[in-house]
């Protein structure tokens, strides 16, 4: 087990390094020469070559790798151009409105995604198997921002009951901040309690045809055993994987979510950043996320461990 | 006396992909006394499991059913039971072990964890007091150190060691009835001698009476007192062990012994029964086995004949029965 750790851990380093060569091999590729859009209007070449100057953009490619992995290293990802605010203090600005985001959608998504999955299993073939799977074909195909709007048109302007944009601290006042929040984390965790269903039920499905179900029937145990313990404790693994999954493609920013509901998160930073080539900015924060889903996927690694005594070796 | 089990005219069918309605079992009674053995022979497909799955209750929910007949155990028919009363039965008055022993332990949980779930689901006893049952019970299957194996999950034991195992977790409330469904036939010869050896064993210290299902001869004369021979979803043939042996009466039954390699005999090839036993969705006129059948006559292929009582307790289906003892030696030669 320590040994597998140290194995996992030791892999992040040269996976961490791949991923900053391809952010900012990418980053090359985006048409546009961000000292041009900062010069402004004027288009002064003296100041288009002191901005080219000031930002390494003059020099080769590698050498400017160079300068950004040094930052990198010491914990600096360098600052805005369009803003003059250091990245790091960006990510820490934006990251617990998405991560509050993150939490609560992925919440709603297990609540509803596994029950319905388990419960589809269960009764394959009946009505609840039937409504469950139109209910995630619906999840599965709504688009989030379309989900959004019709949201507020209902919650916000018909009815009033919730703020139909902007954001609150939850430090300022946790009410306001759940009302704004409750809304775009339900359009993010229905979209995800969709995938999860369907993954559910097929891994319960496979697993209540299994012979140690059949032997925990045959000891005398109620269904409610046999499906909560016997069947999901072996069905859970691969829910685990796409929950990981999910939850870093959550911290990674829901860019239309965030628009629609003007969520000052990740997603937003990241738009504004590419349109203006902020490259500090979506290099920093486009590594940052990386790392979080890298992370999240050894957790899930280790997760494995709790449920499958087996790799316990 | 009443007997323990009682199967009578069991009928089982199966849904079809297509609507209707097969019987895996069609129509078949036996019953078992109380602490004896019976066993039950066939082909792959002739619907041992099913019986077996049918008495305790286990058949796939939404496909398959018991359509016609009746299964009284203890007196009580089973048909008459809620689900709950049918869960207190399981695993306390009857219980049974299956043929794979890898994959009928749940690997996320430790034997221990297993078996004292057993236990508590039938016994009001203490996690604690379940705990020394339990290593009790794998001391009486006789594996080692059970105080240790007791915390180990499943893939740390051998198949032979899975299925003592299994077998502790079916007796260890003990149960009157014990339907074991191929035990032995997943595991090593040597390792097949030793359970047998321990389900004799057992069944001498408890006294609990036992449905061995095997496609196995060799397995039957080890350990059944009575033998029941299906054939596509019918009985063809039963009678005492010793009986069953000295004398078969149906063509199937000669068939199966004649196909048991022989150590006296130098055979070239082992005698098979040639073609395969009908799917019970086969529309067959007349007796199923007429088809595989070397003294099938006209009137085999007509009607389907009954099973009949040939005296001590010895019956068969067949129209030729009894055979008489020349025809015997033709088939086995």
């Amino acid at each position: 087990m320590l040994h597998y750790l140290l194995k996992r851990l030791a892999a992040i380093v040269p996976t961490i390094f791949f991923v900053t060569i391809i952010i900012f091999g990418l980053q090359q590729l985006l048409p546009g020469d961000p000292a041009v859009i900062l010069a402004g209007e004027d288009q002064d070449p003296n100041v288009i070559a002191y901005l080219q100057k000031k930002m390494h953009l003059d020099e080769p490619l590698p050498v400017r790798y160079g300068y950004w992995i040094a930052g990198v290293v010491h914990g600096d990802l360098g600052e805005s151009l369009r803003i003059q605010q250091p990245v790091l203090g960006l990510i820490e600005e934006k990251l617990p409105v998405t991560l509050e985001l993150a939490v609560i959608a992925m919440l709603i998504a297990l609540v509803i995604g596994i029950p319905a999955g388990i419960v589809s299993a269960v009764g394959k073939d009946t009505v609840w198997d039937y409504a469950a799977n139109v209910i995630a074909l619906w999840g599965l195909s709504t688009p989030n921002f379309w989900l959004g709007i019709l949201m507020i048109l209902l919650f916000s302007v018909s009815l009033g009951w919730l703020p139909a944009s902007g954001y609150v601290s939850p430090f300022e006042d946790l009410q306001a901040n759940l009302a704004a929040m409750i809304m775009p984390a339900f359009v993010l965790g229905n979209a995800i309690a969709a995938v999860l269903m369907r993954h559910t039920r097929s891994a319960m499905l496979q697993v209540l045809n299994a012979d140690y179900v059949r032997t925990a029937r045959a000891k005398g145990l109620d269904e409610r055993s046999v499906v909560l313990k016997h069947a999901l404790r072996n069905a859970l693994t691969p829910i685990i994987t796409l929950g990981a999954l999910e939850f870093g493609t959550l911290l990674s920013g829901a860019v239309l979510t965030e628009q629609v509901f003007s969520i000052p998160g990740f997603g937003k930073l990241i738009v504004d950043a590419v349109f203006n080539r902020d490259y500090a900015v979506v290099q920093g924060v486009v590594l940052f996320t990386s790392s979080v889903y890298i992370v999240l996927n050894l957790l899930a690694d280790l997760a494995y461990f709790l449920v499958n005594p087996r790799l316990r070796g | 006396m009443t007997a323990l089990l009682e199967v009578s005219g069991l009928r089982t069918s199966f849904k079809l992909e297509s609507g209707g309605e097969f019987a895996a079992v069609d129509g078949i009674s036996f019953s078992v006394e109380a602490g004896r053995t019976l066993g039950i022979v066939g082909e792959s497909g002739c619907g041992k499991s099913v019986t077996s799955l049918s008495i305790m209750g286990l058949l796939p929910k939404g496909q398959g059913r018991i359509a016609a007949g009746s299964i009284r155990f203890e007196g009580r028919d089973l048909a008459t039971l809620t689900p709950a009363e049918m869960r207190a039965l399981r695993g306390n008055r009857m219980a049974m072990i299956f043929q794979e022993p890898m994959t009928s332990l749940n690997p996320a949980f430790t034997i221990g964890d297993q078996l004292i779930e057993g236990i508590r689901c039938h016994r009001d006893l203490s996690h604690a007091d379940a705990r020394a049952h339990a290593i009790e019970m794998l001391r009486r299957v006789r594996i080692p150190s059970p105080e240790r194996r007791i915390d180990e999950y499943p893939h740390k034991l051998s198949g032979g060691m899975r299925q003592r195992v299994m077998i502790a977790m079916a007796l260890s409330c003990e149960p009157r009835l014990l339907i074991a469904d191929e035990p032995t036939t997943a595991l090593d010869v040597t390792i097949q001698a030793q359970v047998l050896d321990l389900m004799r064993t057992l069944r001498e210290e408890t006294g609990t009476a036992i449905i061995l299902i095997t496609h196995d001869l060799g397995v039957i004369a080890e350990l059944a007192d009575e033998v029941v021979v299906m054939y596509s979803g019918l009985i063809v043939e039963r009678a005492n062990v010793e009986r069953l042996f000295a004398l078969p009466q149906h063509p199937y039954t000669i068939g199966l012994l004649g196909s048991i390699p022989q150590l006296h005999l130098v055979q070239d090839r082992l005698n098979a029964i040639e073609g395969q036993v009908p799917t019970p969705m086969t529309e067959i006129q007349g007796c199923r086995f007429a088809p595989r059948c070397p003294f099938a006559a006209d009137r085999c292929l007509q009607a389907a004949p009954p099973l009949v009582d040939l005296g001590d307790g010895h019956s068969a289906a067949c129209w030729r029965a009894p055979l008489e003892a020349d025809a015997e030696i033709e088939l086995v030669a």
